[in-house]
Formats: structure tokens, sequence, C-alpha cells
């Protein structure tokens, strides 16, 4: 027996609908993909107002505007009551601010407490990213911080701890993870709810657990915290048993900005191709107490010294400020300025990528902005 | 004032042979420059690599062969020989890297530990330690003794070779036993670099200020609000 033979043109005109511009075709029966139909996507992003022209709002499309909408639609605030168990995030918070560290670490706590959760960031001022405050007496020691440290987490069972691997966080996490006799999984470089990974053997292997309770988190393990705002409700602490110091003697020796080495420099002010008065630019950062640095070609003139120079080829900068006068913003020196979180940046050029790049831009002269600036920081 | 290194056997970060990690070569210059007589202790299978530091200013070594958990022999050890201050680096290099062992040493034997040292010398009833902190500060810190110090990499760089002294170093070896660490319940797999995820750059939404053709005098006064309200000026009468 013979197959029936297929009519093409028959199953077609079966399929079209009545349309009147030109021949449309419904779905045949077995297609999945809805589909696309430019004309509705292009009238739906169509921005409304009397143009001269039709304006289209593109990036309000696909993946952008997702979690924004999303979020939109979510509570303003986050407010855990109840929460079934707690995550501790201990800060560093030097001078009450927190670092980018330790934002990485309170959103490390937000993958891991989830919903049912609740996030204590422990010390530190105040934090939108935070479900719960839990303040330390500030001390010098860390034995001192590790026994009070140690007594919250028994006395409320969290069910992680998580600290930055920075100087003082990697310090008081082994303090306090020795005083608990638990494993401390250092160094996280990912995490999610399923599990941790930290480099070890000299980074031959990699080790991957599920989250255990006490861990140290490398910078860039996660993505900052982009929920609602949390409440950052303050919890009352147990009352806490005095403990003395073994210390002898504190001394505090604040950074000398004109030695420190710009890698560990805390505020930076740069010069560029903009910038000809150097004595006014040193004396600017001696009053600014910040690091002066320079853009290559200010090193290559050999208006400053090579270990000045910011950039790929130069230093890369873990900055807090960087103040870029008469910079343009080359893609190599903006590699330099990748870990900056704020920058503040003075050109001629409207269109520089450093004023692209900066927090605060000002479109004007460096030349002409540097004597102001000085005159305002030596009134009285 | 007796000065002693814990050492250990790492691996070289380029070319992966066994090697002296530097920071421990730091350690060994900073014992020196306390004692001239420093001696190094070493926990672990082999001592092959770390005679190096026989050449980096320390006297002599202590080898306790074992193949366990280094800890309580070193606290053992450390009862036994009765140093003042005991310096490590602050992470292996090769092993599990976790940076532990120092902090496990001093709380056993209930020390102080002093972290991040860059400098060490002898004090009134102790030992005054400059500590590097975040962002180029420094600290002193005068802790009594018996101490534990451990270094930071900006300490002075290690002391350069010396040949003749590294053979002429003597090394103590005892075979010690020492339970079995209790192994880990994790999954390992070669390591592969993975990027980091940048937190610090500007987010495309979170657009700055913009002032276009300002004052000059206006322009600084906006650039100072800013640098005191993110902290990094010190905030200004007005």
């Amino acid at each position: 027996m013979s197959r029936l033979r297929r009519d093409p043109r028959a199953e077609r005109a079966a399929l079209a609908v009545s349309s009147d511009a030109r021949p449309r075709f419904a779905r045949r029966p077995g297609e999945q993909r809805p589909r696309r139909d430019p004309r509705a996507e292009r009238a739906a992003v169509e921005t409304a107002g009397a143009a001269a022209r039709r304006r289209f709002d593109w990036l309000a499309r696909g993946t952008g505007s997702a979690p924004a909408a999303a979020m939109d639609a979510g509570p303003r605030l986050r407010v855990v009551n109840e929460p079934v168990f707690l995550v501790f995030a201990v800060v560093d918070a030097p001078r009450g601010h927190l670092t980018t560290q330790d934002r990485q670490t309170l959103a490390a706590a937000h993958v891991l407490a989830g919903t049912a959760g609740a996030v204590a960031m422990i010390g530190g001022g105040a934090a939108d990213e935070a479900d719960r405050l839990l303040p330390l007496t500030a001390t010098p020691d860390s034995d001192v911080l590790a026994d009070q440290l140690t007594d919250l987490v028994a006395h409320f069972q969290p069910r992680h701890v998580l600290w930055p691997e920075s100087a003082a966080g990697g310090d008081l996490a082994r303090r306090v993870a020795v005083r608990l006799g638990e494993p401390l999984f250092c160094g996280a470089e990912q995490i999610n709810a399923q599990q941790v990974r930290r480099p070890a053997q000299g980074r031959r292997i990699e080790q991957r657990v599920k989250p255990p309770r006490l861990i140290t988190l490398a910078d860039g393990a996660v993505a900052l915290y982009a929920g609602p705002r949390c409440e950052a409700r303050v919890m009352e602490a147990p009352p806490r048993k005095v403990c003395a110091s073994a210390w002898l003697n504190v001394e505090d020796a604040p950074a000398d900005p004109a030695a420190t080495p710009l890698g560990e420099a805390d505020f930076v002010v740069a010069a560029g191709n903009g910038v000809s008065d150097f004595h006014a630019f040193r004396a600017l950062a001696r009053a600014l107490r910040a690091t002066p640095g320079a853009s290559r070609m200010v090193c290559d003139a050999g208006l400053m010294p090579r270990t000045a120079q910011v950039g790929a080829s130069g230093t890369v900068l873990a900055a807090r400020c960087y103040f870029a006068l008469g910079i343009a913003g080359a893609p190599q020196h903006l590699q330099g300025v990748a870990g900056c979180e704020n920058v503040v940046a003075v050109n001629t050029d409207l269109h520089a990528a450093m004023i692209a790049r900066a927090a605060l831009a000002v479109v004007a002269d460096a030349q002409a902005v540097m004597p102001a600036l000085l005159a305002l920081l030596e009134a009285p | 004032m007796r000065a002693l290194v814990l050492l250990s056997q790492g691996l070289h970060p380029v070319s992966g042979k066994s090697c002296l990690p530097r920071a421990e070569a730091q350690a060994a210059r900073l014992a020196a420059m306390l004692d001239a007589d420093a001696s190094g202790l070493h926990a672990g299978p082999s001592s092959e690599s770390v005679r190096e530091a026989l050449g980096r200013g320390l006297t002599h070594l202590t080898h306790l062969k074992l193949d366990g958990d280094p800890v309580p022999p070193i606290v053992a050890a450390l009862r036994d020989l009765k140093p003042d201050v005991v310096l490590a680096g602050p992470c292996g290099q090769g092993g599990e890297d976790t940076g532990l062992l120092p902090y496990a040493v001093a709380h056993q034997l209930d020390w102080p530990l002093v972290a991040h040292a860059v400098a060490v010398e002898a004090a009134q009833g102790g030992l005054r330690v400059t500590q590097a902190m975040a962002k180029g500060a420094r600290r002193f810190v005068t802790a009594p003794l018996p101490v534990l110090v451990t270094t930071h990499p900006s300490a002075p760089p290690p002391l350069p070779f010396a040949y003749g002294r590294a053979r002429a170093g003597r090394v103590a070896a005892f075979a010690v036993s020492s339970p079995t660490a209790a192994a880990d319940e994790c999954e390992t797999r070669p390591w592969r670099a993975r990027p980091k995820v940048l937190t610090a750059q500007a987010s495309p939404e979170a657009k700055g200020r913009l002032l276009v053709n300002p004052d000059p005098h206006e322009a600084a006064r906006e650039i100072l609000a800013y640098l005191c309200k993110i902290g990094v000026v010190a905030e200004r009468p007005t």
C-alpha cells in the first residue's frame, strides 16, 4: 500500500489567518516556539510623548529589566520576624564604614539565609543589607574580640558564621575556630546554598563541600546583595563576661600617605596629561592626605616616578577613593582603578571614559580646580 | 631572648617544586634579629627543603618525623624547648593552606598570638611587635613572653642564602607518633581559575553626578563635600 501523498498547498491554506496586509499563518500543530511579533515588541518599547520622531527605549526589554521589574513587584522592606535560623556575618567596618568585602560577606549570608533565615551583622554600624544588628565592644586585642564572638556564637547558635578573608577578619575567624574546636573553611572563592569551594595545595586542587558552619570568603566570591532593604533590627545581646587583654601596651601609628605603597593606599589622587603644575599637585596630595599617583603619560614624561603609575602596567589599586585630575581614562588605566569604590574625575573632555566611570564627574580644567581646592583646604 | 621559627615544607607557587615558603624565610630573618642562635622546628615526613632555613639566618633545626596531625607534637616540643618567641608564616603553601596551625598551637599553649608582624624587638617585660594594619597603617603591640608571632608579606625580605651556614647548621631528627588528622569529607578536583565577581565597579543604573563647566570654586566645594561624605577627608567645621 502506498503512502498518502502530502498536499503542501492545502496544508498551508488550512493554516491561513485572515489578514489585510500580507498573508499570515497560524502555528503548525507540532510547532513549539511562539512566533515573535516584532511590530508588537517595537510598540511596547516606544516611549510616550509627542517627540519630533519616534523614540524607543530598547534597554527596558530583555534580561536587563527583568530583575528590576521583579524588585519593584516585591516588598520594599525585607522583614523576618521569626527566623528559622540565624546566619552571622562578621564585618571589619574600619571607622564604621563597610568595606566592599564586608558587603560581599553580607551578600553571601543572604545566599545562605534565603527567605527562612535572618542575616545578623556582627560589629559595624548600620547597614541596609542586614536583618539583625549585633554590636561588638570595640577593642584592639583580637583575643578579647574572639572571646566575645565565641560567647555570641554559643548563645545564639547560628547555622553559619561568615567572615571576610581580610587581615582582621581572617585573624578573628581563626581565633574563634580554635576556641570552638570546629573546622574552618577559609578563603572560599565560590559560595551558594548547595556548596562552597576553596583552593588548596597552592592552588593545585579545589575542595568542595556543603556549606559548613564557619566560613571565610575571599574577595570577589559573590555579587553584592541586590534585594529589598532589610530592617536592621538591633538584637538583645547576652550579658558579657569582662575579659582582660593579655597585651601590655598598644600604640596606633596612622598610615603616612606619602610613604604608603600605592597598592595598599586608601585614598589616591592621580595626575594625568591635563596637569602641568606638579608643585600644586603635590601640595594638594599633602593637603588631602592622599597618596599621589599618575597616569602612564606623566610617568613616561618623567614628571612622576614610575612607582606612582596607576594601571595595568603600573599598580592595580584597592583604594576606597580615587581622585583623577586631568586623566581621560585609557582602558589600561581603568583596569587599574576597577577595584576602587568611589571615583572622582576632573577633566575638560565631557566624553572621556573617566568621566563616565566617575561617581562625581566635573568637566573643568584640572589646573583651575587644583588651586581652588587647595585654597578651600587651607582656609581656616 | 630565645627565638624559634615554625617551618613547613611548601610547594613553589610557579614551579611546584618543594621549597621553603618565603613568609617563613622572612620569619627566620626576624628571629635572627632577636636571637643570634635562633632555631627552627619542623613537623612532617621529610625536612629536605626546610634545611634552606639554615642558610637564611637559623643555626639549628629540630625535625619531628611524623605522618599525622602536627599540632600535638609541636605543642609538646614547645613545652619542652621553652622558647620566648615563636615566629611562623601566616599560611602554608602546598598543603591544606588554612593558616590555622599557629592559632591552634597558641590556643593549646594558652599563649598570646600577634598576627601580621613586620618588625619585632625586645622590650621591657615582653616583645614589641610592629603590626601591619589595613591601608598601610601600623600598630605597635607589646605582648608578654612567651608569645607566638605570625609575619606579614611586607616584613623585611629574607636574608640572602648563605651556603656555608646552611652546610654548618645542625639538624636533630626525632621520630614521633601522632594521631592521623580527621579526614575532611570534601570532594576534590583540579583547581580551575574563575573570574572574580567585580563588585566595586559602578553599576550602570547608578549614574554619577556630572557638573559641566562649573566655576572652579564651585567645583572645589562639590568635590570636597563628596570626599567628606564618603569619609576619606575629615569633616570640616563650617
